[in-house]
């Protein structure tokens, strides 16, 4: 349609555009590494301040800002944000769409067999319950954020209610496990609500803050009432889980006693595993069933315009607190969770840090797909390992990385929304109507 | 007709913004199985009195009366629940919906059977055949005329007795306009649904309306049948003249 006509005002248009960028770039980063680089300092021997100047390497430097910059802006009009499908070729669409089916099944298969394949790694299986722990996370914020639409910045505040609710119930009252973690996420999720009220007529920017200044809030506490949390110190001694009674340890109780076998630390660990994965698959599952479920659809909807769900009579009051309730909920677990893993807790885990890597992975994973958070988590958390060998170039990989998703693939690594209706009778309907439609 | 009660009756009703009065005492009858229109210019507080009969805004004085129970404090959510719906300005169809899960967002609201729900859903299809080929489709990616048929559908899908329609022909190239028009008059005529219609639009909306009432400026100053409106000359002057397709 228009084709031919930015064909050729576009090479023209954009060299000296392209140029600009460069020099932009180039001066900024002259700016920038003029003092950081440009000039060393160093205290003497005596005391006093020498310096001397490094002009050479801000020369390199300000070249490869320019260099890179054309680079970047190339790519970038090569590739051009996603969306536009002329790049995939219908068989390579074919094929991700099949794998897209089987990817998911697979990924749970894999999952399961993990202790077993890795089960001599410790390492290994650390690592993937702290992926666990963030899938389980990403989904429970997924309900706030993906569906509800709610952009909340304090997420790791219901985590901390969860881990606390836990420490303090079973350091102080020697109650078991099994019994703190429906506790604690029935008090996460009566922090949720505590939340939801005060921020039901916002949206958007104001929410975040509000919820942003939650998470400081309940940070603070935890650092402040030392009576109760410990302060700074946190609390220690956090009962390690056990098998609905039976504890994981050397004991002559312990399940390797019972069961005959030697015992090893990593059973515990596996133990550990599957719990996390157990309840990382309730989380999925309650919220592709609440999905389809009125509540979910009003979460959805509420994602999308407040103001026709109240015309559809949608109490918009309770959908937004349940959804924080929901969302908190599962924080609350995930948080408990954390408490008996690590066995000593304070409130330095619970930093806004962790809120913005939760919700990193909602947005990456594309809002509101399930796939896509589990897919995030593990890029983003298994990534950041994966690079540690790199040391100080981590960062700057995983910043690209962050980058590079979003140029490509603005709407998360899944964008892609599963409907949850369906008509029945999909097929004899259609075909008539098709006809009936065009003719 | 007009002798019985009205299925909704609004008395002195007074609505603002802050300090601005939208709705300065209107009153207005709606009959079972009437179409009424409500004309008027930008501003005259057309919308914001289907929005109070929705309790947002909140009337400040008067009644709203519907099958003769006051209903002027029904908090907002629970006024669907009465089998009044809104099809509100500017369409606001769900964009990252499909077809389908807008349409389910308004039967959600009934205590309706499956059966009863299917036997909607065929109606809204029957009604409008565009939405039954575009029922997997994303609302977002619908054009103007269909979004405004699955915000009819979608209000429709909670099985109103009173269906409120503000502007349906926004934005609508005049052909899909009448699309819209003919499908209330058939859900008028067959379901002996009674529809209240906001429109900017006075021909076509007079044309269609069994009675009409014009607004300026939060008061309600002509009210007639459609055809009697029509013929009067401040109408035809203000409204028609030259806004005629």
């Amino acid at each position: 349609m228009t084709a031919p006509s930015t064909h050729t005002t576009k090479p023209a248009t954009s060299v000296p555009a392209l140029l600009k960028t460069a020099v932009i770039n180039a001066v900024i980063a002259l700016v920038l590494f003029s003092l950081m680089v440009g000039v060393r300092t160093e205290a003497g021997s005596d005391g006093q301040l020498t310096y001397w100047t490094r002009f050479g390497e801000l020369a390199y430097l300000v070249a490869a800002v320019f260099g890179g910059s054309i680079v970047i802006e190339l790519l970038r009009q090569w590739i051009g944000p996603a969306g536009t499908e002329k790049l995939v070729p219908p068989a390579v669409q074919k094929g991700m769409s099949l794998v897209g089916r089987y990817l998911a099944p697979a990924l749970l298969i894999f999952t399961l067999l993990v202790p077993v394949i890795f089960y001599d790694q410790r390492y290994i299986l650390d690592l993937a319950i702290l992926v666990l722990t963030y899938v389980m996370l990403g989904w429970g914020l997924n309900v706030v954020v993906g569906l509800a639409g709610l952009l909340d910045l304090g997420y790791v505040a219901f985590y901390a209610v969860g881990a606390y609710s836990y420490a303090l119930l079973a350091t102080n009252f020697g109650w078991s496990f099994w019994i703190c973690l429906p506790l604690a996420g029935i008090l996460a999720a009566f922090w949720g609500v505590l939340l939801g009220f005060p921020v039901l007529r916002l949206r958007g920017d104001y929410l975040a803050i509000v919820t942003l200044a939650f998470g400081e809030i309940i940070r603070l506490v935890l650092i402040n009432w030392q009576d109760l949390t410990g302060g700074p110190n946190g609390v220690s001694g956090i009962p390690r889980p056990t098998l609905f009674g039976i504890p994981l340890d050397r004991s002559d109780d312990g399940l390797a006693a019972k069961l005959g076998i030697e015992f090893s630390p990593t059973h515990r660990i596996v133990f550990l595993f599957y719990l996390i994965l157990a309840l990382a698959l309730l989380t999925n599952w309650v919220t592709i069933r609440l999905r389809r479920l009125p509540i979910g659809r009003a979460w959805e909807a509420l994602r999308e315009d407040e103001v026709a769900c109240r015309a559809l009579g949608i109490n918009t009051t309770t959908t937004k607190l349940t959804a924080f309730a929901t969302g908190a909920m599962f924080g609350g677990f995930a948080g408990a969770f954390f408490a008996t893993r690590q066995g000593f807790i304070s409130p330095e885990s619970f930093t806004f840090q962790e809120s913005a890597l939760v919700l990193a992975i909602v947005v990456l994973g594309g809002m509101g797909s399930q796939l896509g958070v589990a897919l995030a988590a593990l890029a983003m958390i298994g990534g950041f390992e994966l690079f540690r060998g790199l040391e100080t170039y981590r960062m700057l990989v995983f910043g690209w990385a962050m980058v590079l998703i979003m140029i490509w693939r603005p709407r998360g690594l899944v964008g892609h929304r599963a409907p949850t209706v369906y008509l029945k009778k999909a097929q004899a309907i259609s075909s008539d109507l098709v006809k009936e439609g065009h003719g | 007709m007009t002798a019985a009660s009205p299925l909704l009756a609004i008395r002195g009703l007074r609505a603002a913004y802050g300090k601005i009065e939208a709705l300065k005492g209107v009153d207005v009858d709606i009959n079972s199985g009437e179409i009424v229109a409500l004309i008027g210019a930008n501003g005259a507080g057309k919308s914001t009195l289907m929005m109070t009969i929705f309790g947002k805004p909140r009337a400040r004085a008067g009644q709203i009366l519907y099958e003769g129970k006051d209903i002027t404090a029904v908090p907002t959510h629970e006024i669907a629940h009465l089998r009044i719906a809104q099809s509100p300005e500017g369409r606001r169809i769900f964009p990252r919906m499909s077809v389908a899960e807008n349409l389910q967002m308004g039967a959600d609201v009934t205590e309706s059977t499956p059966a009863e729900r299917e036997s909607t859903l065929e109606r809204v299809f029957a009604l409008f055949p565009r939405l039954k080929e575009r029922f997997a489709q994303r609302g977002g990616t619908l054009s103007g005329g269909e979004q405004q048929m699955l915000a009819i559908g979608r209000a429709l899908m909670s099985r109103p007795r009173l269906l409120l329609l503000d502007e349906p022909s926004l934005g609508l190239a005049p052909l899909i306009a009448r699309q819209i028009f003919d499908a209330i008059r058939t859900l008028n005529r067959q379901d002996g649904l009674t529809v209240l219609i906001v429109e900017q639009n006075a021909n076509h909306a007079l044309k269609l309306a069994h009675r009409g009432y014009v607004m300026v400026n939060g008061l309600i100053t002509l009210a007639g049948s459609g055809a009697e409106l029509l013929q009067r000359p401040e109408i035809r002057a203000a409204y028609l003249e030259g806004g005629r397709h």
